[in-house]
């Protein structure tokens, strides 16, 4: 199998950087979305694994 | 993921995803992005329209650009590249909304055969976990890799 056939085939995309987006890094994009989650989590806590 | 998918730019560390959806209303920028939560090694998934001026997404809007099934396939890919990164964090996620979520629920269910090759999925119902089943209503969603 060549190298781009086994690219093809792989689950991994291959992706670009795009090293505008580290500016958003760390930001609450979604703040709402977030804070009700936080909840969830420490009301519910994490699946026996 | 087999189903078609968008091709999409990310940054350094693999928590933020852009690409641009393709349908009947046009070009419209997304943005996925992946949170750390207050809980140690969980990360909050959310995605949605981007506006690259205000630097701004919104996901409660309907976008209707006819291309659903292509935007989750292209979400649930970003999940292979961020746990390539992040392999033993857990991944939250819910949708803005029940409609959002039943679709969400759609998305795994069409792919489950093929998703729980390389993750464990969980279903919230009534604050409780289950291994996610078909068929079932779920609150929200647990997704981690296995470590093969």
């Amino acid at each position: 199998m060549t190298t781009i056939e086994k690219l093809n085939r792989s689950k991994m995309p291959v992706v670009k950087i795009d090293k505008s987006l580290e500016k958003l890094r760390g930001k609450n994009l979604f703040p709402e979305k977030l804070a009700k989650a936080n909840k969830v989590i420490a009301r519910v806590g994490l699946p026996k694994f | 993921m087999k189903l078609p998918r968008y091709d999409y730019l990310t940054e350094g560390n693999a928590e933020l995803f852009k690409f641009n959806s393709h349908g009947i209303k046009g070009e419209i920028k997304k943005l996925v992005v992946y949170t750390k939560m207050l809980e140690e090694d969980i990360y909050n998934l959310a995605f949605g329209d981007y506006d690259e001026e205000t630097d701004s997404i919104n996901d409660q809007v309907i976008t209707n650009n006819n291309d659903s099934q292509k935007v989750l396939a292209t979400v649930a890919s970003t999940l292979y590249v961020f746990t390539e990164k992040h392999p033993l964090v857990w991944v939250y996620a819910t949708g803005s909304n029940h409609a959002r979520t039943r679709l969400y629920r759609m998305g795994i269910t069409t792919n489950l055969e093929e998703i729980t090759i390389d993750f464990v999925v969980y279903g919230l119902i009534e604050d409780v976990w289950y291994e996610f089943e078909k068929e079932k209503n779920y609150e929200a969603f647990l997704i981690k890799r296995k470590l093969h």
